[in-house]
Order: C-alpha cells, then structure tokens, then sequence
C-alpha cells in the first residue's frame, strides 16, 4: 500500500537533476495543441469572456479572448452554446490509491508516501465529471500520516506521467476522533494528539539540530561520523524546514487552534485544515496564522464532532479573509463538485466567481499549483471542462474534459446509458 | 410572551407557556404577534431551539407561481386561510387580514416530499444510542418508525427551510423492516405530524443486503419461501379471525391493511435481480408495492410501467457498478420517465434530507425534463402515498405546503426565503441558520 522512500531527499535531487527534465520530455509528448472557439468562457480570474477563445499549444494556455487569431494547423473544437472553466482540482481525494488508504499500525508515519495506481474507473469518472487534478491523501487514522500524491487524471498513460510536475511535497496530519478512536493504541484522547505531535517535533528539532551541527563540523573534520539516519525524524524535519506542506485532517475549533499553536511553537505554517469544519468559528485564528480549508458543502452530523458543520461555512470563511476550498473525499462526489460548489451561492451568496474558485483556483492553491492550473490564463496548462450549459445550472452536464490541451473525455465518444440501451433494442430488434 | 420582539424571543422557551390572558387573545391576534416576530427572526435569529410553524392567514403576492410542474402564473398571488390554499390567480387581492409576504422576483412552488428518509429515527449516524433505524429480527410488520420519531430533531427544521414540506421517514432491516410513516415537517408531536401513520410497509428482498439491526454479518441467502409461507399465515390468521376465533398476532394484524391494499409495500430492491424478485413477489403475494431504490430499473422499464409500479428513486449521489455506463444512476430516471414509470425522488439518509432537490438536478442534466423532475418532488410522490387530495401541488382547498424561492428548488445556487406547511409560517431558526448569525457576528478582532 504504502512504500518507504529511501533516501527521498537525495532521491528529489535526483529527480529535480536527471529525472525532471526526462518527465518534461514525456509529458510534453503528451500535449498537444488544441483552441476552442465561440464558447463562454469562465476565466475564474478574469471574468466572463462571451464567444471566447481559448488556444493552448503544447499543453499551454498561449492565448484566451474574443478576437484571438487560432494559430493554422491547430485543431478547433467548436464551442458554441457550451461554457468552458477551467479543469476542477478535487483537493481531497482517496482515489487511485493502491490497496488500502492508512497505514494504521503506527500513529506517526510520516516517511512513507502513498502508493498510486493508474487505472482505477474512478478517475475516469470523475474526468466524466470535469475533474483534471487530484490531491490524494493518505488517510486519517494516523495523527501523522503519510506524504501525497498530486496527479492529474491523464488517463490511459502510466502512473509516473500523471504525477504534477512541480507540485511541494505534502503530509497528512490528523487531529479528533479519526486517529484517538484507533484502539489499543496512543493517544486515546484529544490531549494525547497534542502531545504526539509535540513529542515527534521536538524530535525532529534535536535531529535536524544534530544534522547541521554535524554539517558545521564536517567541514573542519570530513572524517567525522554522521550521525544516525532516521527517515522519519528527516521527513519531520523537511516540515520543520518548510518544505512540505501539512494538510491537517481537523473538524473542531479547538483541535484546529492546538495545531496552530503546535505550528507556531516549532515554526511552521499550517497549509491546509482538512474539511474544517467548525473553521467558520475562528476564521480570525485561521486568518491570522494563515492557514487555509478545504472543506466539504454540507456533509453534517454523521459523528458527534461533524455535527456543528453549516454549508454556510465557506461564505463565512471566505468572507472573513481565510481561503477556503472544496473537496471530495469520495469517489462519487467528485463526479459533481461543481454542484458542491454551486450551494456556496445558496448558503451566505458567495458571488459566483469566488465559489467556482473553490474548486479551480483555491483548491491549486491549497496543494501550491496555482502557478500551473485552477485558472484560465496565458501561461498556465491547458486544463478545461466543457459543459452545456452554465456549470452551476441544473441541467448542465459534462461534454467534454481536456488536460494539457488533450481530449481525456468526450461524452460524444464516450459509453453513455442511452447508447448502451439503444445498442440493446437494435440487437433485440435484429433477433425478431 | 405578548408582545414579543426579535430580541426576546431569542430567549423564547421551546414550549409556549399559554396563559388564559393569550388564550383570549384569540387566534388572529396571536398569529398577527408571531408573525410579526418570526419576520424578525428571519433576519437576526440567534438560537437554536427551533420554534413551531404560526399559524395565520398570509398572501403571497407578486411572485411566478408553479401550481405544478408544466403549470406556470407570472405575478401572481396565493391566499392562505385557516391552513388551506384558499384562492390561487393572478386577479386576486389580499384580504384587510392578510400577512402580505411579498413575493416579487420569486418563485412559489408545492412544498417538496422526501419519500424515504430516517428523519426523526437517528440523529447521529455515528453514534449507536441516537439512531433508531433498525430493530432486531426479520419479520417485524408490527415495528411502527411513527412512534419512535422524534419531533425536535434538529434535522427537521434543517430539511424544512429547504423547501422540503413532508417525508417518509421509515424503519430499515431484515425482510419486513416495519411500518413507515408520512410527516409534514411541523407539529409540536409526531402524532400530529402524520400525514399518514401508516404510509406503507417496508421490505427488503429477501437475502439482498438484510443485515442484522447492528450491522452484523450478512444473512445466510434468501428464502423466497419463507416470506410467501408468513404471508399465507398472515391471509390464514385474518380468515379465522374474522370468525372471531383465535389469539391476537401483532405482526399478522399490522399486516392487515397490506392484504386489503389499503397500504402499499415499499420494496427496496436495487439491481435488475432484485427488482425482478419484488415483481415475482407483487404478483405471487396479491400486493401493491412501490420500489425504492430502483438502481438498474431502466432494465425492466417497460414492465413497471405495464404493472404500474412507482419506483422512488435512491440517492442519485452514489456511485455506478463496475459494469455500467459512467451517467447510468444519473440517465435511469429520464429513461424510467420516457417509458412512463411513476417517480418519486428520495435521500436515503437523514441528514441531508434538504437537498432531495439536487438529486433531481441531476437527473435533469441526464434526460429529465424539469417538469418531471419538479413533478416527482411534489405530485408524483403524493399520488403514490395517497395524499394528492392535500398535498403535492398549489390548488384550492389543499393543505398550503408551499415554499418561496429565488429560483428553481433543482438549482443549487437558490435560496429559499419562506415556507409554509400546513398553512403555518416557518421560522428560519434552524440549528445551521442560528450557528451562521451568530459567528457572522464575531467581531474581527476578538
């Protein structure tokens, strides 16, 4: 389920000197050049843009507004009467993971990083859904799980190019009754959360004190010996440092705020609470350390700590200056986030720009790509979902999903119940 | 308790204390008082005791009314009187009495009918001692959801300021699960609530996921026999007791109504095998059933239509089989509608029981035409459970469950801003309202 990455910091230089550059090369065999023309086009960050034009060469955005000249040679797709936003980024997904989503053996786990897999029918459907991006966690039955993974569904090519190019590490943490409720094991309690997580900080404060130290003296004594090598104090330490993002599996006000307090201690930014969902009762906690939440429209009550969650919750961290995204966590859900993001307009009146940032450009960001998608700009990838209608209407639908300028879904093309019943009365009909 | 203002009835007790110095008020005076209050509340309520619907007359006026889906009067207004619709058109006038509620830009629709919930059963899915879903044993016709409902659930006053007026709120398990029962979402009992207390009987096909009432191992496959067996006990025991003869059986008596088809029998059944063992069953037992659930019915579309089976869709927010086609739980209804099979749209579940709607917006973006989809939240489901003659669409005389809307009930962007069940003005002081005004609340600074 879950690998142990060797020697992971020697092996991301490794890859940020021999293998990126390989990567680039296969993914941008991969794209492909491609304008949609006549289409509404929703920039997310620019506006509307009606009978919009949209060209991307090799898997780029080049180009976007009403009189943009399409290159020769570059296929058009005709979207007259069909609204563009940008691919969705599902910001909490489990999808795709490879047999299993926790590692439950142990509360702390931090050096390992999930497994992936690439064909799993969920990603299909879910970019039948217009879902490009996907941040997939590990789960929340350790206080410190596992690191993450941030694919885009390229379906159909292998696991190592649907990995985001560029995409900061991130690590899963969990606080409430997910990681206490695990039996015969420490913590039982919120307060033991706490200490967990202060224990393995000051930890991985010693040994990375003890690393630089050595580093220091090293250079005086180059026999001297290192010290031991721990992969979990060294992946505690790379947050420490700053170099990996820590999305926070939390539901209460409290737990939210020790985590913060915990971050402030030992010098470090909460990235993401994950779902936060009393968030809405210290958006001035949240603004002020900075952290963000993605969080889910309207799941409530199913336990006694989800039981204070309101859909009014976006509107009401939006609106009091913290960032806030929408996710999945479910395979089924991600299918129909725009409809998720669309009650952000209904509880509180999210103005329907900012709400469909909750699932484009604020769910980026939470996973630090919102230099590469979550908006349609010059400059970034060439990640769409078509619809036939506007995509917060109740009859819109999905037509078509692009990832780098490439067709991934094309309901046309694709298997739908109507063609399948059809097929079926055809061949009763050829029986008779 | 008198002359309330906003402010004191953010104190204001669950129960209202009823002095003879109010009850002399008489009605209007006290409805014009509550009503007057309850407009207040609506913009700066800060509790969480939701508090009953108040009575009174009301006008709605200048809004698009929605009779029922494929009906549709621009400007239009709706008299409420003595909790009945009593005029509905656009050349009608507010009587001197009338709480006029100005509807202009808005849309009044029938207030929506979630037909298979838990709401009142279970509060807490998580948490064992506030769920009352299941009981134990497989043949419980006896089992009755209706006396077990608890009234102040916080989840009622959640469904019901979305529109969503009355549900099925049902028990689950075993073959026979037990008696389901229809509320309007307002009574200060669940006595009063019932639309119908004995809506219909609810069953599974045998050995199709019956599990134990704590989610034990699966039951040892079905044996179609045994159900057929109870049932000819059932038919047996009512023969010799209408001679008069013979001990009283609680399960055979509640399935009395059954035999005479009084009361339909809503079969869970998803998958085409399933469906096809309710049919089997429908037939071989004389009895009318419903299908809730349905995934997989558009494979035998054409035989529910024949037979006139209603099917109350499942939760369309579920995922498909391995096998189907990625929009099938989204493209069935359409394809249930074209072959002319009454539907019903349902949750599932308890806590978002609201939002029956975007299930059907759903359905919408997949080949279903928005009438439908409107009819199959309101007068559909109606017709199935036998209360078209009070609820389900806004016509003279009816039962005035009706909501006010910035739109249509399947857009998920729209806000509701009034609604009435039962002629009664309903507050919007739920739990999830009252907790947004207050943290709205929050000064920035500390």
């Amino acid at each position: 389920m879950i690998r142990v990455l060797n020697g992971l910091r020697l092996g991301t230089r490794l890859a940020g000197g021999v293998l990126l550059p390989l990567l680039l090369l296969m993914s941008q065999a991969a794209a492909q050049d491609l304008a949609i023309s006549g289409a509404t086009i929703l920039t997310v960050t620019d506006g509307t843009i009606e009978n919009g034009t949209v060209v991307v060469r090799n898997g780029k955005i080049t180009a976007v507004g009403q009189d943009v000249p399409i290159p020769a040679g570059v296929p058009v797709i005709d979207g007259s009467g069909r609204y563009v936003m940008p691919g969705i980024v599902d910001a909490h997904s489990h999808m795709a993971m490879d047999r299993g989503v926790n590692e439950g053996s142990e509360t702390v786990t931090p050096e390992l990083i999930i497994d992936m897999r690439n064909d799993d029918p969920q990603l299909y459907r879910a970019l039948a859904g217009g879902v490009t991006t996907i941040h997939v966690l590990h789960g929340s039955a350790n206080v410190i799980g596992a690191q993450n993974a941030v694919i885009k569904l390229r379906w159909g090519h292998p696991l190592e190019d649907m990995y985001v190019e560029g995409a900061p590490r991130g690590m899963k943490f969990a606080l409430g009754e997910n990681p206490k409720r695990s039996t015969g094991r420490y913590p039982a309690s919120r307060m033991g959360i706490e200490h967990t997580l202060r224990w393995w900080f000051n930890q991985a404060r010693e040994y990375m004190k003890e690393w630089d130290a050595y580093e220091a003296a090293r250079r005086r004594n180059p026999d001297l010996v290192p010290p031991r090598r721990d992969l979990r104090l060294e992946a505690l330490a790379d947050v420490l440092r700053g170099e990996i993002l820590t999305h926070v599996h939390a539901y209460r006000a409290d737990e939210m705020i020790m985590m913060m307090e915990v971050a402030d201690e030992f010098g470090f930014t909460v990235a993401t609470f994950q779902h936060g969902l009393e968030g809405f009762k210290i958006t001035n906690e949240l603004a002020a350390h900075g952290a963000a939440v993605s969080a889910f429209a309207d799941n409530w009550a199913y336990k006694v700590e989800a039981f204070d969650a309101i859909p009014h919750a976006m509107y009401l961290m939006w609106s009091r200056g913290v960032r806030v995204s929408l996710n999945s966590d479910s395979g089924e859900r991600t299918r129909r986030m725009y409809q998720e993001a669309a009650k952000a307009m209904k509880y509180g009146g999210m103005p329907e720009d900012e709400a469909l940032k909750l699932i484009t450009l604020y769910a980026a960001a939470d996973v630090g790509i919102d230099h590469l998608v979550g908006s349609i700009e010059v400059g970034k990838d060439g990640d769409f979902a078509i619809f036939n209608g506007p995509p917060f209407a109740p009859a819109s639908r999905v037509e078509m999903t692009i990832i780098d300028g490439r067709v991934y879904f094309d309901r046309e093309e694709a298997e739908t119940l109507e063609k399948q019943l059809a097929r079926n009365a055809a061949e009763r009909e050829d029986d008779r | 308790m008198i002359h309330m203002t906003a402010d004191s009835r953010v104190r204001a007790p669950r129960r209202f204390p009823q002095p003879a110095a109010l009850r002399r008020l008489g009605s209007l005076a006290l409805a014009l008082a509550l009503t007057a209050a309850l407009g207040a509340l609506h913009e700066t309520a800060a509790q969480s005791l939701s508090l009953g619907g108040a009575d009174g007359t009301f006008f709605i006026r200048g809004g698009t009314v929605i009779p029922t889906g494929g009906q549709r009067l621009e400007g239009a207004g709706i008299l409420i009187r003595d909790g009945r619709i009593a005029a509905v058109g656009r050349d009608i006038q507010a009587p001197a009495d009338a709480i006029v509620i100005d509807a202009t830009g808005k849309y009044v629709y029938p207030g929506m009918i979630n037909s298979n919930t838990g709401l009142g059963l279970s509060e807490i899915s998580a948490v064992e001692v506030t769920v009352d879903l299941r009981e134990a044993g497989d043949f419980n016709p006896h089992i009755r959801a209706l006396n077990a409902v608890n009234p102040h659930t916080q989840m009622i006053p959640i469904t019901r300021v979305n529109g969503v007026t009355a549900a099925i709120t049902r028990p689950t398990g075993g073959i026979i699960s037990g008696q389901a029962a229809l509320l309007q979402l307002d009574g200060w009992t669940a006595q009063a609530m019932a639309l119908r207390p004995y809506a219909a009987l609810i069953m599974n096909v045998p050995g199709g996921g019956g599990r134990g009432p704590r989610g034990g191992a699966a039951r040892r496959p079905p044996d179609l026999q045994e159900v057929y067996d109870y049932f000819a006990a059932a038919r047996e025991y009512h023969r010799v007791r209408a001679g008069g003869a013979g001990p009283v059986d609680l399960g055979f008596e509640a399935l009395g109504p059954v035999l005479e088809g009084e009361v339909p029998v809503i079969i869970n059944a998803n998958g085409r095998e399933q469906i096809e063992t309710a049919l089997g069953m429908a037939e071989e037992l004389g009895i009318r059933i419903v299908i809730v659930g349905g995934r997989g019915s558009y494979h035998l579309a054409d035989r529910l239509a024949e037979g006139e089976i209603p099917v109350i869709l499942g939760s369309l927010q579920s995922t498909v089989g391995a096998d189907d086609p990625y929009d099938a739980i989204y493209a069935e209804p359409g394809v249930l509608y074209r072959a002319g099979v009454k539907l019903a749209f349902s949750t599932g579940d308890v806590a978002n029981a609201r939002h029956v709607a975007h299930h059907a917006a759903l359905a919408m973006a997949y080949g279903l035409p928005e009438d439908a989809a409107l009819n199959a939240l309101t007068i559909w489901p109606a017709q199935i459970w036998g209360v078209d003659g009070e609820i389900g669409s806004l016509e003279v005389g009816k039962s005035a469950d009706l909501f006010v809307s910035t739109g249509s009930p399947m857009d998920a962007r729209s806000q509701v801003a009034h609604v009435f069940i039962a002629g009664r003005q309903i507050p919007f002081d739920d739990y999830h309202t009252a907790l947004f005004e207050k943290f709205k609340t929050r000064p920035l600074d500390r």
